[in-house]
C-alpha cells in the first residue's frame, strides 16, 4: 500500500527534517509511527498525503508514485484524522459531514448520522453548532469526517487525543474495525498505549531517522531482560525476588508459604522507545 | 470537478450570510443613496466674490459679479478669507490681489476668474464636456467616488474577515486532502464576490442616477467594478492567508486606507498635484471608473492587459499561499 525509499526533505537549506526513511506498509495493516515533537513525522505523514511537495527518494502508493497521484482519484482513497478537530464551527456535525462527504461520489459515502451513532456521539448535539461541543465531542466529529468516505487508506494523527478513557477504547475498537474491513492505517502518535494495542508494526522516529522497526511484540522481546519478580510470604514476612525465567521451569526456585505475585520483567514499547532513541515521547 | 465547485460555492455563501457581508453591502447601498440623494446633490461651490477698487472711476460700468469697495485696506480685509479675488485699479494697470488657497490650481482658477469678470468675457467660453446638467454630473461623480471605495475598502475587508474565519477554525487544511482542485477553494470566493460586487454596482448605479442613464453606462462600469473587485478580493485573500491574526491585517487595512487610497482620492477630487500619482495602479482604476460613469473612452488596452496580468498573477500568488497555509501545522 505505501513504499517509501530513502525519503529525505528540507525546509529550507539548513533544515533538513527528514534523512533517508525507508519503509512500507502492507494492504489492511495498522502502522504506527512513533516519535517526539520535531521528529518528522507530520512532515511524513504530509509527504504521504500529498500536502506537500519537494520531496526526494521513492514514495509510492497505491502502487504509484506520488508525484502522479496527486489527483482527485487518490483523494478519494484516503481519509485524514489530523491532530486537531478542524471543523466549521458555526454548522452542526451533521452539516459538517455533509459539507465534506459532498466531495466524494455517492456510492463512496457513508451516513453520517449512522457514522455518528457508531461513534457514541450525543444526539442531542447533532444539530447545534459545533463551538458548543466538547474537545471530545470535535474529535468524534472529525474521525466521522475521516471515515465519511469508506477511504482505503487512512491516516490518523493522534486519534485518541483529546478523548476520555472510555472513548479512547471506543476509538481503538473503531480503528480495530477499520482494519477487518481491509483498511491500511497509518497512525501517527505519542501514545504508546495506542501504539501497542493497535498497531501490527511500528516504526520509532528520531530526529528525522527511523531507529527501529518492527511489531510491538518483537520490538518488546528482543529487548527482554526474560526475568521475573515474584512477591511472596515467608515465616510471616513479606519478599520480593527476581529470577531468570528459565529458572521457573522446575518450579520457584525457593522456600516460600504463599505466592503473592508473580510479574515477568518485559519492557514497555515507550522503554524501547527511550533506549533506541535516549529520550522520551514529549 | 463541478460537484466539488458547486459545494464550495454553497458553503462560501453560507459563511458570506452568517459573515453578515449581505448586510453590511446593504447598509452601505442605503447609507450611500442617502447621502447623495439628500445631501450631494443639493451641494454647490459658492462663486469666487470678486472686489474692485477703482478710486478713478475708469470702470463705471462693471459685471454683476463685482462688488466695489472704497479703499485698498476694505479690499484687502474683503479678500482675508483665501477664497475672494481682489482688483486694485488705482495705478495704471489692473493689480489682482488674492490671498492664496494653499492650492496652486485653485489660485489659479480664482485669478482667470477675476480676469474675465473684470473683461466681462463669463460666457460661453467652457468647453462642453457631456450633456449632463449639474445634478447628473454631481451624481455620476459621487457614485463613482462612493463605488470605488465600497469596492477597494469595504469588500477588501468583507472576504478576509470571511477568509480570517475559516483559518481559525482549520478547516482550510482539510481543503488540501479534499479530492478537489485547490484552486477552486479561492476561485469560489472570487466568483461569490464578483457576483455580490456587480450585483452592488448596479444597484448603486440604478438608484442614484436612474435607470435610463444607468442601463447607458453599466457596461462599461462593470466592466471596470469586474476589475476592481477581483483586484481587491485576490489582494485581501492574500493578506488574510498570509498575515497571523486579525490584529495585523487591521494594521495592514489602515496601512492600505492612508496610504494607498488616500492619495488617490486627493488626486482625484482635488486641487492637489502630484506628478508620481500617475505611477500609482489605483489612480488608474479609479480614473477609469471616473471615465466609465462619464462615457468617456479614457482607457485603452494596455490598461486592460495590465489588470489582466495583475488578476493572473495575483491568482497564482493567492493558491501558492494557500499549499502553503495548507501545510501548517496545528
Amino acid at each position: 500500500m505505501i513504499d517509501v525509499e530513502d525519503l529525505t526533505f528540507s525546509y529550507g537549506k539548513d533544515k533538513q527534517a527528514l534523512h533517508g526513511l525507508t519503509f512500507s506498509v502492507n494492504d489492511g495493516e495498522i502502522f504506527g509511527f512513533l516519535g517526539p515533537n520535531g521528529s518528522g513525522k507530520s512532515t511524513t505523514q504530509k509527504i504521504l498525503t500529498g500536502i506537500i511537495k519537494g520531496h526526494n527518494g521513492i514514495v509510492r502508493l497505491f502502487e504509484k508514485s506520488i508525484l502522479e497521484l496527486r489527483t482527485q482519484a487518490f483523494f478519494q482513497k484516503i481519509g485524514v484524522l489530523f491532530e486537531f478537530p478542524y471543523l466549521y464551527t458555526n454548522l452542526s456535525a451533521l452539516d459538517n459531514l455533509h459539507y465534506f462527504a459532498s466531495f466524494y461520489p455517492k456510492e463512496q459515502r457513508r451516513d453520517a448520522e449512522e457514522l455518528l451513532d457508531e461513534l457514541e456521539f450525543k444526539k442531542d448535539f447533532l444539530k447545534k453548532p459545533v463551538s458548543s461541543y466538547s474537545k471530545g465531542m470535535r474529535q468524534r466529529v472529525s474521525m466521522a469526517r475521516a471515515l465519511i468516505s469508506n477511504p482505503r487508506l487512512l491516516f490518523l494523527d493522534e486519534p485518541t487525543s483529546g478523548l476520555d478513557p472510555a472513548g479512547a477504547v471506543l476509538f481503538r475498537k473503531i480503528i480495530e474495525k477499520e482494519r477487518k474491513k481491509g483498511t491500511t492505517v497509518f497512525l501517527t502518535t505519542h501514545n504508546m498505549l495506542d501504539a501497542d494495542l493497535l498497531c501490527d508494526r511500528v516504526a520509532f522516529l528520531s530526529n528525522g531517522k527511523i531507529v527501529a522497526l518492527d511489531t510491538p511484540e518483537n520490538l518488546k522481546e528482543k529487548n527482554s531482560d526474560h526475568r521475573i519478580v515474584i512477591d511472596y510470604l515467608y515465616q510471616g514476612g513479606r519478599s520480593r525476588k527476581t529470577i531468570e525465567a528459565h529458572e521457573i521451569k522446575a518450579g520457584i526456585p525457593f522456600a516460600y508459604d504463599e505466592i503473592i505475585s508473580i510479574h515477568s520483567q518485559e519492557p514497555t514499547l515507550e522503554d524501547m522507545f527511550i533506549q533506541y532513541t535516549g529520550r522520551g515521547l514529549t | 470537478m463541478w460537484n466539488g465547485f458547486a459545494e464550495l460555492l454553497k458553503k462560501d455563501l453560507k459563511l458570506m450570510i452568517s459573515s453578515k457581508f449581505f448586510l453590511l453591502a446593504f447598509g452601505s447601498l442605503i447609507l450611500y443613496s442617502c447621502y447623495i440623494n439628500f445631501v450631494y446633490v443639493k451641494l454647490d461651490q459658492e462663486i469666487y466674490p470678486v472686489y474692485l477698487y477703482d478710486p478713478q472711476n475708469t470702470k463705471p460700468a462693471v459685471s454683476e459679479y463685482i462688488t466695489r469697495v472704497e479703499s485698498r485696506e476694505a479690499l484687502e480685509t474683503a479678500c482675508a478669507d483665501q477664497y475672494s479675488v481682489g482688483i486694485d485699479l488705482s495705478a495704471e494697470q489692473p493689480e489682482l490681489y488674492l490671498l492664496s488657497s494653499g492650492l496652486e490650481t485653485t489660485d489659479h482658477y480664482r485669478m482667470l476668474w477675476g480676469e474675465a469678470v473684470l473683461d466681462e468675457k463669463v460666457d460661453g467660453q467652457a468647453e462642453v464636456v457631456g450633456c449632463n446638467n449639474k445634478e447628473m454630473k454631481n451624481r455620476r461623480e459621487i457614485t463613482a467616488e462612493f463605488l470605488f471605495f465600497e469596492l477597494s475598502a469595504v469588500g477588501f475587508l468583507g472576504l478576509a474577515s470571511m477568509l480570517f474565519k475559516e483559518k481559525q477554525m482549520g478547516v482550510i487544511r482539510v481543503h488540501g486532502i479534499l479530492p478537489v482542485h485547490r484552486s477552486m477553494f479561492v476561485f469560489s470566493k472570487l466568483i461569490l464576490l464578483l457576483v455580490s460586487d456587480l450585483l452592488f454596482t448596479a444597484l448603486l448605479t440604478g438608484i442614484n442616477l436612474g435607470v435610463p442613464d444607468a442601463v447607458r453606462v453599466l457596461p462599461s462600469v462593470l466592466l471596470q467594478a469586474g476589475i476592481l473587485s477581483l483586484i481587491m478580493a485576490l489582494v485581501g485573500f492574500l493578506c488574510a492567508v498570509r498575515l497571523p491574526d486579525f490584529k495585523q491585517f487591521s494594521l495592514f487595512y489602515l496601512v492600505l486606507a492612508v496610504f494607498i487610497t488616500t492619495p488617490v482620492f486627493l488626486a482625484g477630487q482635488t486641487g492637489i498635484e502630484w506628478d508620481w500619482i500617475i505611477y500609482h495602479p489605483m489612480y488608474h482604476l479609479f480614473t477609469a471608473m471616473k471615465s466609465a460613469y462619464f462615457s468617456i473612452p479614457a482607457v485603452d488596452a494596455p490598461y486592460y492587459l495590465l489588470c489582466l496580468g495583475a488578476i493572473i498573477l495575483l491568482f497564482l500568488l493567492a493558491c501558492q499561499t494557500l499549499n502553503r497555509e495548507m501545510a501548517k501545522e496545528g
